[in-house]
Formats: structure tokens, C-alpha cells, sequence
């Protein structure tokens, strides 16, 4: 057996230990590798009788389209000026979007009944509006978190907008069919809001590399959890479901449609329409943060993403807390 | 400092204090220069105060000047509202209910002491309105 011992780099969570570990005892060679994340250290043993840097060479080809890296020298990382240029970055998108809120643009009245057609349009108005505070806040930390692991981001996306658009077709069914004997509960809503802002918060503020900066990292057992929840090929899915429970006025108004729509069929066009509708932006977030996210600006990219989903995750957390009634609201928007 | 740093700071004070002014001063002159006189909404028939919110894209007025100990009902106004704000929650009255997309709706508020305020919001929380009972 031969000893190796190289240092690492892009090990940026502790799920990365795993996952090299994982790739790298998977070999030819009977080999034993081990990674030391806090010292960024990743020593092998190995049957292989090559050298050094034939073996370092190597491992790089499997593990550097991860992100990582292995050298003989330690990498002394140099500022990292991304962050300074993605807080501006975020507080504009931030902004313009807030902004866009109050102009009042999208108060576009639509009378009369509902029907597939009127309710294909809500759903695209609703895409911009701020229900997209939590849902696109959701999608674009689901897409980085996608990304910064290596999983296949296609079919994360393509498992939670599936999910998200059988959800609302067969719900908004149930509720046409059930009709008025099921309400809407509002305090459900919010509860559930409030989880899913502090989630946002959470990845947001892991976007950003708060975590790594600060070397909070958890027990590799809680880690082994919850790299199982996110290889979970269902996680995704079950997401796009929970996405109709969300509270945003727009799909509270839909369900009550559904709801007094007196059919089966008619619930589920109702909802499946108003689902279609908010699809193309959340496919343009989807699919615009994974182009972006493999261009050299990935770093600044990634960390503007974490503020924005930051700056959602506290205006929904404050606006939920004050619909349950917790605290005064703090602003009108 | 560097330049990164420098030109960092500076645009985000920038923004973060436009933010200040659009959505936070913009309450606060209110409540100062509100009067003690009923507000345009407000309007008093047979002994009974109505007052009149229309709920569409936000509340409209945004706050409201009502008389105090006088029975009275809030009536929303929604038009082909499809946002947050058909979605009302009186947290004071413990009221939580979803307003039609269109039509009047007629809601008790009993007597109020004057001081009182009552607080109007969607369920997402980003829309609110208030009642001061003078």
C-alpha cells in the first residue's frame, strides 16, 4: 500500500466529504480514501504503484468536474471579491422588484367568471407577482443547491414542475368535486409559509457561503441524512407538490374558483391552467440560473441568488408572522 | 478599501436607503398628518357607520379615520381582484375569509372605544390597512 497525501480544494460542504470519499473507493486499485474537510487534507492509500502526481492526476480527472481539486500545495485562496460585487447585484434585483409590486402593474383587473383561459393569465401575472417571493425564492435555491452538488439539474427541475403541475391539476379536481365542504385554512397557509421562508433563509444564507466562511458544519451522521433526502430522486418532486399549500393570494383565489366550480373537470382545468401560466417564468428562473451557473460568473452568480433569496425569505418570514397576527406588519407594498 | 469594496458599499447605501423611502416613509407622514376628523370613506346612515375599503392590488384607503363608539360595519370592495388582497385576515375580530373576486362584503365591528385600531391584512402579510377610531 502506498500513502499519498494532497491537499484539496471547492470542498465548500460537508456533504462534499462524502461525496469524494464515495467516488474515489470506487476503483480499479484497492484503495482507502479519506478527507479531512477542516484542514482541506485528502489522504489515500492505494494498491496503485504510480506516482504521486500520476495518482494525483488521476483522481483530479474524477473529482474536478465536481468543482474540486487536488495539489501538492496548499492553494492560499486569494480575496474572494465576489460577494462585494453580488450584494449590490442582489439589493438592485431586490429593489426592481419590489418596485415593480408597488407600481401597481400588475393589478390588471380580469372580470367575470373563471375559466381555463382567465386563469392561464392570472397564473402569468401571478409568476411576477410577489407570490414569487417564495416560489421562484424556492426554485432558484433548488437550482443552485442542484448545481453546487453535482446533481443532474434537468431532472431536478424537471421532477419539481412536474410535481408542482400535478399537484395543482388533481388538488384543484378534489376541490371542484368536494366542493365547499373544504375551506382554505389560512393558518395552515401561513405556517407553511413560514417553513418555507425559513428554509429560503437558510439556503440563501448557504448560497452566499455564510456556512462555509464561518466552518458551521454538522455531524457527517445528520449529513448522511440529509445527502439521502437530497439524492432522494422524490425530494424535488414533493417540493412542486407542497407548492399549491403555499400562501400567495393568486392561488387562494384559484382554489376558491375551484372550489365553487361544481366539478371534478372543471377544478382541475382551473388550476392546471393557472399552473401552465405560472410555468414560463419559473422555467426561465430554472433554467436561466443553470446556464448561468457554468459560465465563469458562476461565483458572483450564485452568492447575487443568495441574496435575493435572503432579502424574499425575511420579507416573507415579516409578512407571514404579521397574517398569523405575531407581529405588526412592517410594510405596504 | 478597495475599489470593489468601495463602489459596493456605495451602491448598495444607495439602494437600501431608496428602499427606506419608497416603502417605509411613505406610512409614517401619514399617521402625522392624519386629523381627527372622519375620513372621505366614512360615511354615517341611520345611526350606523359604514366604511368603505376597496381591496384590489393592496387596500385602498390605506388608513382611515372612523368615530369611535357608534355601531359600525366595514364594507370591501373588491373588482375583479385576483391578488393577496381578497384574501382578508382581522386578526382584531379574528376574522379570516376569502372576499369574492367581485361584490360587497359586509363585515361587523361592533362598538370600538376611541384609540382603538383595527388592522386589516391579505393572508401573505405584504398588504394592510388600518381603522383609528377617534
Amino acid at each position: 500500500m502506498n500513502k499519498h497525501i494532497f491537499h484539496i480544494s471547492g470542498t465548500h460542504c460537508a456533504s462534499c466529504k462524502l461525496m469524494i470519499e464515495d467516488s474515489l473507493n470506487e476503483n480499479p486499485f484497492e484503495q482507502k480514501a479519506v478527507v479531512d474537510i477542516k484542514n482541506e487534507i485528502l489522504s489515500i492509500e492505494t494498491t496503485s504503484t504510480e506516482n504521486k502526481l500520476t495518482v494525483m492526476k488521476s483522481i483530479n480527472e474524477k473529482i474536478s468536474i465536481n468543482g474540486y481539486l487536488l495539489s501538492t500545495e496548499k492553494i492560499i485562496e486569494k480575496e474572494d471579491s465576489s460577494l462585494w460585487i453580488a450584494i449590490p447585484i442582489g439589493i438592485v434585483v431586490l429593489f426592481l422588484f419590489f418596485l415593480l409590486q408597488k407600481s401597481g402593474l400588475l393589478n390588471i383587473g380580469i372580470g367575470g367568471a373563471v375559466t381555463p383561459v382567465s386563469s392561464f393569465i392570472i397564473g402569468l401575472i401571478a409568476s411576477v407577482s410577489s407570490c414569487l417571493a417564495i416560489v421562484g425564492g424556492l426554485v432558484l435555491s433548488l437550482s443552485a443547491k442542484a448545481v453546487q452538488d453535482g446533481v443532474s439539474t434537468k431532472k431536478t427541475f424537471f421532477l419539481f414542475h412536474i410535481g408542482r403541475l400535478l399537484s395543482f391539476a388533481l388538488l384543484g379536481g378534489i376541490f371542484g368535486l368536494i366542493g365547499s365542504a373544504l375551506g382554505i385554512n389560512f393558518v395552515l397557509a401561513g405556517i407553511l409559509g413560514i417553513i418555507a421562508s425559513l428554509v429560503m433563509l437558510f439556503l440563501g444564507l448557504n448560497l452566499v457561503g455564510f456556512f462555509s466562511k464561518n466552518n458551521i458544519t454538522l455531524p457527517p451522521g445528520i449529513f448522511k441524512i440529509f445527502k439521502n433526502i437530497e439524492n432522494n430522486s422524490l425530494a424535488p418532486f414533493l417540493v412542486g407538490l407542497g407548492t399549491f399549500f403555499l400562501p400567495c393570494g393568486f392561488t387562494q383565489a384559484m382554489q376558491v374558483s375551484a372550489l365553487s366550480s361544481g366539478s371534478f373537470l372543471s377544478g382541475l382545468l382551473i388550476m392546471f391552467a393557472f399552473a401552465l401560466g405560472t410555468l414560463p417564468v419559473l422555467l426561465l428562473l430554472s433554467f436561466g440560473s443553470v446556464s448561468f451557473s457554468k459560465s465563469k460568473h458562476a461565483p458572483v452568480f450564485f452568492k447575487s441568488a443568495g441574496i435575493v433569496v435572503i432579502g424574499l425569505a425575511l420579507f416573507a418570514l415579516l409578512s407571514g408572522l404579521a397574517g398569523l397576527g405575531i407581529i405588526n406588519p412592517l410594510f405596504n407594498i | 478599501m478597495n475599489k470593489t469594496k468601495l463602489t459596493s458599499l456605495i451602491v448598495t447605501g444607495i439602494f437600501l436607503i431608496a428602499f427606506g423611502i419608497i416603502f417605509f416613509a411613505n406610512s409614517s407622514n401619514k399617521e402625522k398628518t392624519s386629523s381627527e376628523e372622519p375620513s372621505s370613506n366614512v360615511e354615517i346612515i341611520d345611526g350606523v357607520q359604514y366604511i368603505k375599503i376597496i381591496a384590489k392590488g393592496g387596500y385602498s384607503p390605506n388608513s382611515t379615520i372612523a368615530k369611535a363608539n357608534i355601531p359600525t360595519e366595514l364594507i370591501m370592495e373588491t373588482n375583479g381582484s385576483y391578488d393577496c388582497s381578497i384574501a382578508l385576515v382581522i386578526n382584531d375580530i379574528k376574522y379570516r375569509k376569502m372576499l369574492p373576486t367581485t361584490g360587497e362584503t359586509k363585515i361587523d365591528l361592533g362598538l370600538n372605544k376611541s384609540g382603538k385600531i383595527i388592522r386589516g391584512l391579505c393572508s401573505m402579510g405584504m398588504y394592510n390597512f388600518s381603522i383609528n377610531f377617534k
